[in-house]
C-alpha cells in the first residue's frame, strides 16, 4: 500500500543533470556545428515553453494564447540581470564556475518577474472564460512586445519616452512610472537588448543549465499534476459549479495556475537569453504571435494535459521546423528551384509543416498522449495504492 | 416519524432573489432541525433550485440571512460553505469527467482535510515538496476516499471513468463525493430524476440509511411524491417563489391549499 517512492523522480532528475554536467564539457566535441548544438539547447527551451504552457492550457483548461509575452519578460529580465551580475564580476569568459552565481539569479529573478505579470493576466481569468479570455492573454502579450519594441529614449512619439518626462513628479505612483519607464526605453527597441556595450548577452547556460533546467521544469511539473493542487485544477477545469461545491476555491487554483504558467515561461525565455551557442541578442520580434502560436502547437501535439506529451510536443516542433528549413537546402530543393523560378520555397515550407500538422491530427485527434502520460506515473501510483485483487 | 432533534441546524430568514424581472424566491423563511429529512416541494418553477443555489452560495441572496448551526452563511463564496459543511448533488448529474471515480472524491477530500486542524495539502508547496505531513494526509485521504467508495459499491469501478458508470451509479457517485467533506447537511436535488420505477421505489429507505449512517441533516427537492411523502420527516410547499404550507407529510397532503395548487393533479 505505502510502496510509493517519493524520490523515484528525483534520482532520474539527478541522472539528467549528471547527463547535462558530462554534455556540458562534452558536446562540443560530440557536436561540432554550433547551429546543432544551438538547435539542441533550443529544443530543451522548448520543452520548457510547452510543458508551462501546459500547465494553463493542458491542466487547468484555460485558453492562453500570449504565452510568448511570459517568455519575454523572462527573457528581458534574465538577459539585464545577468549583464549586470557579469559586469560585477569583472566581465571575460563567462566560465562554469561563475555560472553558478549568474544562472539561478537571473533564472530565479525571470521567474519572479513573469510570474508578477502571471496574477494581472491570470486576474481576469476570474471572469472571463474560452475566447474571451484568450483574447485578453493575446492583447497582454502584444502590449509587452510593442511597447519594448517602440520604447526609445530620445524619440519623442514613443509611450516609453512620454512615460519618463511626466513620471518622477508627484505621489508613489509618480517615481515609478518614471522608473520604470526609463528601464524599458534602455531595452534597445526594435534592435533588442544586446548587453552593456552592445557586448552581447553573456552566455552563461551551457548544456548543464538547459538539459537540467528543463528536467527540473518537468519533474515540477509531474509533481503539480499528480498532487491535490492537480486534482483540484483539472476538477475545476472539468465543472466550475461543482467544484466549488465541493470546496474548490476557484480563485486561488486559477492564478495560481496562471503564475505558474507565467513563472515557467518566465524560466524559459531566462534559458533562451543566456543559451550557450544562441543569439546573444533579445528582440522584441522573438516573442510575436508566432511564437505563442508555436507553443500552443506543441501541447496539442502532445496531448493537452499530458506533461511529458507537451516535451514531446517541443521536440517534435523544434526538429520539424527546422528539418523542413534544412531541406531547403538539399540539392534535389536546390535544382527545382533553379528549374522553376517562381517557386516560393517560404510558402513551401508553411505548406509542408501545415500538411504535417494536420495528419498527425488526423491520426491522433488528442495529441500524441492524450491526457495521460509516457511512463504511466499517474496509474501506477493508483495501482500501488489500492490493495491486490486476488 | 423519527425522533426530531431539538436543535436547528439550517435557518432562512427572508430569504430572497429576483432575477431581473423575475421574483425567483420571496421572502422564504424556514428552519430545518438538525438529523432531520426535510421535503422541498412545489410546481416547477416555484424555486426549489434557486433556494438550493442560494444556500450553496451559487447566487448571492438579494434580501435575508442563510444560518448554519449559528453560523452565517449569507456571504460566504460557495467553497467556504462547502467546508463550512454543505455538501449538495444536483439535478443534472455534474461529475469530474476527465478524472478518475476514486479522484471525484479526493477533489472533495481537499476542503475536508483541514478540519482536523492538519494543514490543507492543496497548496503548490505541498505538492513541489511533498513533506510527511502532506503525505500522511494524502494517505489518509485516499483511504477515506476507498472506505466511502466500497460504502457505495464502486470500489471496483475506482479507476475507471465517471462517465462509464451506469446512471445509477453515477448518482451514488456524487452523493459519495458530497460524504467526502464529511458534511452537516446534505442538500440533494431531485435524486430520483432519471431513475425507473424499481429504482425510486428504494430511494427513500436509501436517504434514511444515508442520513443514519453519516449523521447528516437532508434537504431534499423532489417530484416524485412517493419518495418525498416516504422519507420527509416535515415538508415544505414553495410556490411561485413563495411559502404555501409547512408541516408533517399528512397536514401537507391534507392542505386545501397544496391540493388546489399543486397536488391535485399529481396524487393519484
Amino acid at each position: 500500500m505505502s510502496g510509493r517512492r517519493p524520490s523515484g523522480d528525483v534520482g532520474v532528475v539527478a541522472a539528467v543533470v549528471l547527463v547535462a554536467l558530462v554534455l556540458d564539457f562534452g558536446l562540443d566535441r560530440l557536436v561540432p556545428y554550433s547551429s546543432l548544438r544551438q538547435l539542441i539547447l533550443l529544443a530543451f527551451c522548448n520543452i520548457v515553453i510547452a510543458v508551462s504552457l501546459n500547465a494553463i492550457n493542458g491542466v487547468a483548461g484555460q485558453f492562453s494564447i500570449g504565452h510568448a509575452g511570459f517568455v519575454g519578460i523572462g527573457a528581458y529580465t534574465a538577459a539585464i540581470v545577468a549583464t549586470h551580475l557579469h559586469d560585477a564580476l569583472g566581465r571575460g569568459d563567462p566560465t562554469f564556475a561563475r555560472s553558478f552565481v549568474v544562472v539561478p539569479l537571473s533564472v530565479l529573478a525571470a521567474a519572479c518577474f513573469a510570474g508578477v505579470f502571471g496574477v494581472l493576466v491570470g486576474l481576469p481569468s476570474l471572469r472571463l472564460k474560452g475566447d474571451y479570455l484568450a483574447i485578453v492573454t493575446l492583447g497582454f502579450a502584444e502590449m509587452f512586445r510593442l511597447v519594448v519594441a517602440t520604447a526609445k529614449l530620445g524619440e519623442p512619439e514613443t509611450i516609453g519616452h512620454a512615460f519618463a518626462q511626466i513620471g518622477g513628479a508627484h505621489g508613489v505612483l509618480g517615481p515609478m512610472v518614471h522608473t520604470l519607464s526609463v528601464m524599458v526605453t534602455s531595452l534597445g527597441g526594435q534592435n533588442g537588448y544586446a548587453g552593456s556595450d552592445n557586448l552581447g548577452v553573456p552566455a552563461y547556460a551551457g548544456p548543464f543549465w538547459v538539459i537540467g533546467g528543463a528536467a527540473v521544469v518537468v519533474m515540477i511539473a509531474l509533481r503539480l499534476k499528480f498532487s491535490g493542487w492537480g486534482r483540484a485544477v483539472r476538477a475545476l477545469r472539468e465543472d466550475e459549479i461543482a467544484a466549488a461545491a465541493v470546496g474548490v476555491d476557484p480563485t486561488r487554483y486559477k492564478v495560481s495556475s496562471f503564475v505558474i504558467a507565467a513563472a515557467g515561461g518566465g524560466v524559459a525565455g531566462a534559458l533562451l537569453a543566456l543559451m550557450r551557442d544562441g543569439t546573444p541578442i533579445v528582440q522584441p520580434d522573438s516573442f510575436g504571435f508566432q511564437a505563442s502560436f508555436d507553443a500552443i502547437t506543441m501541447v496539442i501535439l502532445g496531448g493537452s494535459g499530458s506533461v511529458s506529451g507537451a516535451a514531446l510536443g517541443g521536440l517534435f516542433v523544434t526538429f520539424t521546423v527546422k528539418a523542413i528549413e534544412e531541406a531547403q537546402s538539399a540539392g534535389i530543393v536546390l535544382e527545382l528551384r533553379e528549374r522553376f523560378e517562381w517557386l516560393d520555397l517560404n510558402a513551401l515550407r508553411m505548406i509542408l509543416y501545415a500538411a504535417v500538422l494536420i495528419a498527425l491530427m488526423i491520426a491522433r485527434p488528442s495529441g500524441l498522449l492524450g491526457e495521460s502520460e509516457l511512463f504511466s506515473i499517474g496509474a501506477k501510483r493508483r495501482r500501488m495504492a489500492a490493495p491486490a485483487h486476488p | 416519524m423519527s425522533a426530531p432533534a431539538a436543535h436547528a441546524s439550517l435557518v432562512l430568514k427572508n430569504v430572497g432573489k429576483r432575477f431581473g424581472g423575475l421574483r425567483a424566491v420571496h421572502d422564504v423563511s424556514l428552519v430545518v432541525r438538525a438529523g432531520t429529512i426535510f421535503g422541498l416541494i412545489g410546481p416547477n418553477g416555484a424555486g426549489k433550485t434557486t433556494l438550493f443555489n442560494l444556500v450553496t452560495g451559487v447566487y448571492p441572496c438579494d434580501t435575508g440571512t442563510i444560518e448554519l448551526a449559528g453560523k452565517d452563511l449569507t456571504r460566504l463564496a460557495p467553497a467556504q460553505i462547502a467546508a463550512a459543511g454543505v455538501a449538495r448533488t444536483f439535478q443534472n448529474i455534474r461529475l469530474f469527467g476527465q478524472l478518475s471515480v476514486l479522484e471525484n472524491l479526493l477533489v472533495a477530500g481537499e476542503a475536508a482535510s483541514g478540519e482536523d486542524g492538519a494543514p490543507k495539502r492543496s497548496g503548490i508547496r505541498t505538492a513541489l515538496f511533498r513533506g510527511r505531513v502532506a503525505q500522511a494526509t494524502e494517505e489518509r485521504t485516499r483511504a477515506r476516499g476507498e472506505e466511502l467508495l466500497r460504502v457505495f459499491d464502486l470500489h471496483d469501478a475506482s479507476d475507471a471513468a465517471p462517465l462509464s458508470l451506469s446512471y445509477g451509479n453515477q448518482r451514488r457517485l456524487e452523493i459519495a463525493r458530497a460524504m467526502m467533506l464529511s458534511p452537516k447537511l446534505l442538500l440533494l436535488d431531485e435524486p430520483a430524476a432519471g431513475m425507473n420505477y424499481g429504482e425510486a421505489a428504494g430511494l427513500e429507505t436509501q436517504i434514511r440509511w444515508l442520513r443514519d449512517t453519516f449523521k447528516l441533516t437532508v434537504v431534499l427537492v423532489e417530484h416524485n411524491m412517493q419518495v418525498v411523502m416516504g422519507a420527509s420527516d416535515e415538508i415544505h410547499v414553495l410556490d411561485r417563489g413563495e411559502t404555501l404550507a409547512h408541516g408533517t407529510p399528512d397536514e401537507v397532503r391534507k392542505d386545501a391549499k397544496v391540493l388546489a395548487a399543486y397536488l391535485g393533479e399529481e396524487t393519484a
